[in-house]
């Protein structure tokens, strides 16, 4: 109940900002473009089509996740809010679970408007939807999720330039992190070996929940790959709440 | 004690989280062989989509397409090579790199020398203060096209650049000699020198001079020796019996003023210097 | 019964550049029966805010008990039976006052039947009537200020712990928001409210604590700290002729024909009223003088 009144406070207040429908009517305006450059490059038109509009959802549903997860914990402290919420009979840890599904559940609504929207369009200018594509959106949610996760634990503690930054560039770091195979072998000294096979491990890898190539080039999906994707995203983004308890448990409010 | 339990719970689900990566690495083959999937649009659309920042966007595409061809997993890469590079030049027609570099990799991975041949063309239209395209495209024309007239057009050009190094005048050169145009071979080391400023430069000179001497002279003489056999059944003892017999007006010296090695057995002449010259241009 | 019981509660800040600690509280005693309404009295700055937050949980003190109902305040649960208004009403401004309420209850876990029966009455009784679709962030500050009393009890707390809860409020606005206060107390509730406006407090304290400089440097029932403590009488009386009573070595001030006569003990008073009577003036008055709370609160910080 506590925890839902929490989910359901920060729905509210995601919803009723209109940056929120700008970036979904942006990431749909830019689906939509897929068409329009589709039409400027020869050949392999519904390549293009799908590579483009799905990029544009994930950049813009990337940075809903972005913005939203680290403007309203901010907010919450910044404007005092949370004063008024820690002064009644719920713990840090509820407060903190209920942000998360507060922001999980507003970014399945703008996901879900996103893909639907896309999915209708791909059916009207293609003529048949490839059903992968719920796979790809699928493992786009569990990495938006891990995305808030991250910007939970880094609003619990710092400011909001702050955390954006380092939320981004986790993010970014999260999607060239597989490259490190490519090396991996080259290292032979045992500390440095130990210490970048420590941050190897733990730094969030987020290449894995990309199926764009696959689903462009209508590869075949593995599903075992996805269902340790999506189990991989569970555990990290369990440890990420974990954290981010334990650091919100020892925050005064001033 | 609470705080002990989550940081406990944190490490374990941690541990966990980095134990799932290491099954998906293993279940992964990062660097099987594929295709991938390039599009761009034309580099008109991208001038206007990238809102007046088309050197950045160039910048951009210049890094990933290096990173694109460094990927050597990807069995179609040369597919797109050069459109894109087309595309990064008409962004931004002034990056010197993305000439230089294109070409490199058509040339030496794709081997595409025309290809090559043709960005740095373009290269050396947009950039007029650069010799160095020319100066490439030569090397690609005579290295790999075996075109050596080609090349002396582009090493011409590069050459008159007033910041080309005097080097290239000196592959100028080499190119009509390899190109057997003897006479102007000769005229043109005569130049370089004549205006040599350094000992590197003297020595290269008087290195193709004795050279190219002795090869014209060679020519020259050949058919004379061959035409006393003919006469004599045999060849001449000394080449002083050619002189004699009125072949030709006077015995060739070589560029320092010495003797040739004349091999009677054989009729085959021989400069008394055999120079590593082609190593020194 | 003691409702709230703060025991030897310290807290610092260190500043961030020099860690430097900056003792904020130091030993803070406070006792509240059930039942009461407690005044918490200090001038700006003294800690007061700050203790509050330690009772709520915002704040960790460095030392010390809180115990509310003896059972220590560390555990969220124990906030179920707390209202607290804080100093500032910061409370989401894109929420309707009475999303704002529901929201509120929810956080109480009350079902939402009951939580529209009690913010519909809550509503009423702060006097915001018809107000209650409109967003916060279109809230005066005086309306806040209600708003924030209205979620403070929208768990029918047994103690109610405010913050300057009659700062921002015009005349009207106070003695409502004082006679819920008073309502409190007649069910039975426990009201421990700061403020360093002395008016309020005598009007409905009935126990008083003053904090100044991090230290609690009186605490008593507002009647014993008060009564106890004539400090003079005025004597007032006329139908005597001036040179008479200035022969008579009086200090008196002369207003339109009488007098008036300060008197520092009971015996100088007496002395007065037998010399009036014997020249057979006129009485007009004699009032004892109490020692306000504002007299006190001057003297302790002195
Ligand atoms: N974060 C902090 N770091 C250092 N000192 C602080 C901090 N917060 C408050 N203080 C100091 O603590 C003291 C008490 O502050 P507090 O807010 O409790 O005062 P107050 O009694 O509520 O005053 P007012 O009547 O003005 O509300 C002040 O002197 C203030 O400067
Ligand atoms: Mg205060």
């Amino acid at each position: 109940m506590k925890l839902r009144a929490i989910a359901i406070n920060t729905f509210k207040e995601a919803v009723r900002n209109k940056i929120y429908y700008l970036l979904i009517a942006f990431g749909i305006v830019f689906a939509f473009s897929s068409r329009l450059v589709s039409l400027l490059t020869l050949g392999d038109q519904v390549r293009v089509l799908k590579n483009v509009g799905l990029a544009s959802i994930n950049f813009f549903s990337v940075l809903i996740a972005i913005f939203t997860g680290i403007n309203l914990i901010y907010k919450e402290i910044d404007k005092k809010t949370i004063l008024n919420i820690m002064s009644k009979p719920i713990s840090r840890r509820d407060f903190i679970l209920g942000k998360f599904l507060g922001l999980s559940y507003t970014l399945l609504v703008a996901l879900v408007s996103m893909a639907t929207v896309f999915l209708l369009f791909l059916l009207i200018s293609t003529g048949d939807i490839d059903w992968n594509i719920l796979v790809y959106f699928c493992l786009l949610y569990f990495e938006l999720l891990i995305i808030i996760s991250i910007s939970l634990v880094f609003s619990s503690f710092s400011t909001p330039i702050l955390s954006s930054i380092f939320t981004i560039n986790l993010y970014l770091i999260g999607h060239v992190l597989w490259t490190f195979n490519e090396f991996k072998t080259r290292l032979v000294e045992p500390i440095t070996r130990i210490i970048i096979y420590l941050i190897y491990y733990i730094l969030p890898n987020l290449e894995k929940f990309n199926l764009r190539d696959q689903i462009v080039s209508n590869e075949k999906i593995n599903p075992m790959i996805v269902l340790t994707s999506i189990l991989y995203a569970l555990v990290y983004i369990a440890a990420m709440l974990t954290l981010a308890i334990l650091i919100f448990n020892k925050r005064e409010f001033k | 004690m609470m705080s002990l339990k989550l940081a406990a719970a944190f490490l374990i689900l941690i541990a966990l989280g980095g134990f799932l990566q290491f099954s998906y690495d293993s279940n992964i083959d990062y660097f099987a062989e594929h295709d991938a999937f390039v599009s761009f649009p034309t580099s008109k659309t991208l001038k206007i989509l990238s809102f007046g920042n088309t050197n950045f966007v160039a910048d951009m595409l210049f890094i990933w397409t290096i990173q694109f061809y460094s990927s050597l997993h990807i069995k179609n890469r040369f597919d797109y090579i050069e459109n894109i590079f087309n595309i990064i030049t008409d962004l931004n027609p002034q990056l010197r790199a993305a000439y230089y570099y294109g070409a490199i990799i058509m040339a030496l991975e794709a081997r595409e020398f025309k290809m090559a041949i043709k960005l740095l063309k373009k290269g050396s239209r947009n950039m007029k203060q650069e010799w160095i395209f020319d100066y490439e495209s030569g090397y690609y024309a005579y290295k790999y096209l075996k075109d050596y007239k080609l090349a002396e057009e582009f090493y011409l050009k590069a050459s008159r650049n007033p910041e080309a190094p005097s080097l290239i005048k000196r592959r100028r050169a080499h190119m009509v000699y390899v190109r057997d145009d003897l006479e102007l071979a000769l005229r043109l080391w005569m130049e370089i020198q004549a205006n040599a400023k350094t000992q590197v430069e003297k020595d290269a000179a008087f290195n193709h001079l004795y050279q190219i001497k002795f090869e014209i002279e060679t020519k020259a003489l050949g058919p004379k020796i061959n035409a006393y056999k003919e006469r004599y059944g045999r060849y001449p003892i000394h080449l002083e019996e050619l002189k004699r017999v009125g072949l030709i007006e006077s015995i060739p010296k070589d560029y320092l003023g010495d003797e040739y090695l004349y091999d009677n057995k054989t009729g085959k002449i021989r400069a008394k210097r055999m120079y590593k010259w082609k190593k020194l241009f | 019964m003691k409702a709230l019981e703060i025991r030897d509660l310290r807290k610092s800040f260190r500043s961030n550049f020099l860690f430097k600690k900056y003792e904020i509280l130091k030993a803070i005693n406070i006792n509240v029966e059930k039942g009461q309404i407690y005044g918490f009295l200090g001038p700006n700055g003294a800690g007061k805010t700050i203790t509050i937050k330690c009772i709520l949980g915002l704040l960790f003190p460095d030392s010390g008990q809180i115990l509310i109902n003896n059972k220590p305040a560390t555990n969220p649960e124990i906030r179920q039976i707390l209202g607290f208004l804080p100093e500032y009403p910061f409370f989401y401004d894109y929420l309707t006052a009475k999303e704002f309420l529901h929201f509120s209850a929810m956080l109480f876990s009350i079902p939402s039947k009951k939580a529209s029966e009690v913010s519909k009455k809550l509503i009423k009784q702060v006097g915001l009537e018809g107000k209650e679709n409109i967003k916060l962030k279109n809230f005066s500050k005086g309306m806040l200020q209600r708003i924030g009393f209205a979620q403070a009890l929208i768990n029918d707390p047994d103690i109610v712990i405010l913050d300057e809860p009659f700062s921002g409020l015009d005349p009207i606005g106070r003695k409502e928001l004082r006679d819920i206060v008073i309502a409190l107390k007649n069910s039975g509730k426990t009201v421990f409210f700061s403020s360093h406006i002395l008016q309020d407090m005598e009007l409905i304290a009935d126990k008083v604590g003053i904090i100044f400089n991090g230290n609690i440097i009186k605490e008593g029932k507002l009647s014993d700290l008060v009564s106890h403590s004539v400090q003079y009488y005025d004597v007032i009386f006329s139908n005597i002729d001036k040179k008479k009573v200035e022969a008579n070595k009086i200090n008196f001030v002369c207003r339109d024909e009488s007098y008036i006569v300060r008197c520092q003990d009971i015996n100088t008073m007496n002395n007065i009223i037998e010399f009036v009577i014997l020249n057979k003036g006129k009485i007009l008055s004699v009032t004892p003088i109490k020692m306000t709370l504002e007299d006190i609160f001057l003297k302790e910080i002195k």
